[in-house]
């Protein structure tokens, strides 16, 4: 649970490792200008497989694939296919990215995408609303419900992970009572349905909403002081508290966005299918985690919108791949890609943090001897 | 013969030379007071004996009259030696049965089963012949301080039999209200009355005579002289310990006294008690204070870090409680003492540290951060205090202790504060950033800001400070001028007893 051990500190050849101790002066002659890294190293650095492992995997299984169906895979039919089955996830997995940068879970996401979904069938069904109407409403009880998670972390001070899962469970329930546990199929106007399935230039449009929210979401949290404040806050809470950041603040607001967004998703999901039914949601939440995570360790060694996207897509033409290559359609095969991808991100990112603890412990302060946890421990400085 | 010898113990760290050729004996059933000024070499005395400082060639420790090596803790533990530090290293959330199994592991029966029962009876045994009887299977957390720092001692002691021949105790009592320390005492004699040696290191006078038998003093590295309390009194005491008073002149100070910034009236918190005082502008002033008389929790309550009584005013507006943005706004910046966990944002980079205390000033027309306006000042920054290494993209976990507090500091500098308030500045860092450091505090306060530290270290306390006030058990004891001003003066005021009338609330 534990955002931090995904995080890592700059290489080493970037990093003057010696830097840190009193006589770190002595030791780097070289660095006593400005810090300038070659440009060449700096390139090489950033194409190295720990920065952009996914990158590497995405180009793997198109060429596997392409070598071993020739005929199937490289085609624009399959990279369509993949990128608008996409959209829905990498929604949720931004949503997910948000409070996760300020280390709030929000296991929620599913569920809410699933509510949405189901507020705007059931509401078709129902009433005589228009779709849109029903669509900004459905976005709005999401919103509403990430506000809530947001006020049972903050203000009831539940832990997240406790939170998220409660309100993930109580949104379930909304969702059986409105699927009346069948299947439910709305009958939106063309109109709506073709903001779903339509081609621009040839690009399934529902890409380009993904890639508005991705631009927008990329801008905020890389380039605006919100970002640095989600980031801070979920670096070291208290310090970016008594720097003055408003973390309560912060982690709710982190919340409201991740419903909108769920919300969004789920209405998408309507645009292109109509279909609801209970089962629809939980589905949804390992891939968004799994691809947030594995996101986390390309690029800046945080959870960033790019490596999110990449990290997801390099996963699913994986698993087409696979379906493709198997005359069985490979069900299994998308649950073992994301598990087995999940646990390789995670173990590649916390290995520098090993390496970081080893470099701080030699690092330490004569005074700053940790407590050992058997019975002789260190003396806590009094003299 | 006495129990535990130590013949010519000196430990030399690169520029000092912590400990100088100290003798020590300690006796068996003897409680034995080590006393000594910050910086003294007490800790290390101390760390040394816990195998974690290697001493110098030629120390000699002998334990029965047998010469031991104290190459690590567990070589320390094999030849005797229990500790007891200050934080107990105890869970809260565990019962006072698995808290003593800690480091020492269950018994089992079959199938790796917890035998609960014997568990229990011995954790009772234990506590029962140090004197404490509550019931073993409560959270640790329930229990009153003494009692846990029973439970610390028990910890440490268990199965005296099998070899426990020293026990000592670093400061016990730094973090024990008033009324606990007796239930402490009791705890020790019952320790000293099966024949072990005690050593008891305190900062409290009135303490080590009531509990020790005999009392060493450690100045400077070395050792004053070991007495037998009842040849002592508290002025001969603290005579030894300062040692001769040699006064220091006071550097060239700009002199103080603008017009008053900060009011601070009727301050209350854990320790601090009805505490009231001003600070001008253009002024350094000092708090200094044993730990536990409340300088650790004075600037955070200024600062609003969390709940308080009282008021706390800047240019005659008051100012918030718990909440750091308003007194942010008010103009005060607070450097915390722990670096680690309330400094700065350890995975995020040296700019996005120094820029967070506002980087709203940095943003153009879309509310985006202009990179190369943050990249300018930053570099700026980073140049002016001599930040290495300069780059600033580096997370700053990768700079060393004195770099990070530059990084710190220059964060609230950035903001031009009103209020500068600066908590153990220079704790864990080399000496030429703490040369720095002191520079940057004359700096900020002669550009027109109010100043005031709180340090554990007299020294730093009378090279930078105008004014300085002491605490005691919760209360200001003692004001110094820049004229008074002398570490030994400083040291001495802090020492004498436990003040009257303030005493600190459980």
């Amino acid at each position: 649970m534990e955002i931090k051990s995904r995080r890592k500190v700059e290489d080493a050849s970037a990093a003057p490792a010696g830097a840190a101790s009193g006589n770190a002066n002595a030791t780097l002659p070289a660095s006593s200008g400005r810090h300038e890294v070659p440009l060449a190293r700096r390139i090489l650095a950033g194409l190295g497989p720990r920065r952009i492992s996914a990158v590497y995997l995405f180009i793997l299984f198109v060429v596997v694939f392409s070598l071993i169906n020739p005929n199937t895979f490289l085609t624009s039919a399959t990279f369509r296919l993949v990128f608008s089955e996409g959209v829905v996830t990498c929604l949720l997995a931004l949503a997910f990215l948000i409070p996760l940068a300020a280390n709030a879970y929000d296991l929620s996401i599913g569920n809410l995408m699933a509510l949405s979904l189901g507020l705007c069938v059931w509401l078709n069904l129902h009433t005589g609303l228009p779709a849109s109407v029903a669509a900004i409403l459905a976005i709005l009880a999401c919103t509403a419900t990430g506000a809530f998670s947001g006020f049972v972390i903050v203000k009831l001070r539940v832990n997240s992970f406790i939170a998220t899962l409660g309100t993930s469970q109580i949104l379930l329930a909304l969702v059986l009572l409105l699927s009346g546990n069948s299947q439910l199929i709305a009958e939106f106007p063309d109109s709506y349905k073709k903001l779903g399935i339509d081609q621009v230039a040839g690009i399934p449009i529902v890409v380009f909403y993904l890639l508005g929210v991705s631009i927008l979401l990329w801008f905020v949290l890389e380039h605006t002081p919100i970002g640095r404040y989600l980031f801070a806050t979920g670096g070291n809470e208290q310090a970016a508290r008594l720097t003055g950041v408003r973390t309560d603040r912060v982690v709710w607001g982190s919340l409201i966005a991740s419903g909108a967004i769920c919300g969004l998703a789920g209405v998408v999901y309507s645009m292109r299918t109509g279909i609801f039914s209970a089962t629809t949601g939980p589905g949804y939440l390992f891939p968004a985690v799994a691809a947030v995570f594995l996101g986390a360790s390309q690029f800046q060694q945080r959870p960033n919108v790019w490596g999110t996207l990449i990290a997801y897509f390099a996963l699913a033409f994986g698993i087409q791949g696979l379906a493709l290559s198997s005359t069985s359609g490979a069900v299994w095969s998308q649950p073992l890609f994301e598990g087995v991808a999940l646990i390789v991100a995670v173990s590649l990112a916390s290995r520098p943090i090993v390496a970081r603890l080893r470099e701080a412990r030699a690092d330490k302060d004569l005074d700053a001897i940790e407590a050992d946890p058997g019975p002789a421990k260190a003396p806590a400085g009094s003299g | 013969m006495p129990l535990l010898e130590i013949r010519e113990m000196s430990k030399t760290f690169p520029g000092t030379r912590a400990l100088d050729h100290v003798d020590l004996d300690i006796a068996a059933g003897e409680v034995h007071a080590l006393v000594g000024q910050n910086g003294s070499g007490k800790s290390t005395l101390i760390k040394v004996l816990a195998g974690f400082h290697e001493p110098d060639p030629g120390t000699l420790v002998r334990v029965d009259g047998e010469e031991v090596e104290l190459a690590d803790p567990a070589a320390s533990r094999a030849a005797g030696f229990r500790f007891v530090h200050q934080d107990l290293a105890l869970v809260d959330d565990l019962s006072v049965v698995e808290n003593l199994a800690l480091g020492r592991g269950f018994q089992t029966g079959a199938m790796g089963r917890i035998r609960w029962r014997d568990e229990r009876r011995a954790a009772q045994e234990m506590l029962d012949s140090l004197g404490f009887d509550f019931d073993v299977r409560k959270p640790l957390g329930t229990l009153a301080a003494a009692e846990r720092t029973g439970v610390a001692i028990a910890r440490a002691m268990w199965n005296w039999e099998d070899g426990a021949r020293i026990l000592v105790l670093d400061e016990p009592t730094a973090t024990l209200p008033m009324a606990e320390v007796e239930t402490l005492f009791r705890t020790v004699r019952r320790v000293r009355e099966r024949g072990l040696g005690v050593i008891y290191v305190s900062h409290r006078l009135d303490e080590v005579f009531s509990i020790g038998d005999r009392i060493s003093i450690l100045r400077d590295g070395r050792k004053v002289g070991t007495y037998k309390t009842a040849d002592l009194d508290e002025d001969k005491l603290i005579a030894l310990m300062v040692g001769e008073a040699v006064t220091r002149v006071a550097g060239a100070k700009a002199a103080p006294g603008g017009a008053t910034v900060l009011a601070v009236e009727g301050l209350c918190g854990t320790v601090l008690c009805d505490l009231s005082f001003e600070a001008k502008a253009g002024q350094v002033l000092g708090f200094a204070g044993l730990t536990g008389s409340g300088r650790e929790e004075l600037l955070p309550l200024i600062f609003g870090a969390g709940e308080r009584l009282g008021t706390v005013a800047v240019d005659g507006r008051k100012v918030k409680a718990a909440r750091p943005e308003s007194a942010i706004a008010a103009g005060i910046a607070l450097i915390p003492s722990d670096r680690l966990h309330q400094g700065g944002v350890f995975d995020m980079s040296v700019t996005q540290n120094l820029t967070l205390t506002d980087p709203g000033r940095l943003t153009g027309p879309a509310k985006e951060i202009r990179r190369g306006r943050e990249r300018s000042e930053v570099r700026d920054w980073i140049g002016r205090l001599d930040v290495r290494p300069s780059n600033p993209d580096l997370p700053l976990a990768a700079l060393s202790g004195g770099n990070q507090q530059k990084i710190v500091i220059a964060k609230w500098l950035r903001m031009s504060p009103r209020v500068l308030l600066l908590d153990e500045p220079t704790q864990g860092v080399d000496v030429g950033a703490k040369a720095m450091i002191h520079a940057l505090v004359r700096e900020a306060a002669a550009a027109g800001a109010a100043v005031v530290v709180a340090s554990g270290d007299d020294e730093e306390i009378c090279d930078i400070c105008d004014q300085v006030y002491v605490l005691r058990d919760g209360a200001i004891v003692g004001e110094l001028t820049q004229e008074q001003m002398s570490i030994d003066e400083v040291g001495r005021m802090q020492l004498v007893g436990r003040g009257n009338g303030h005493a600190p609330v459980a």
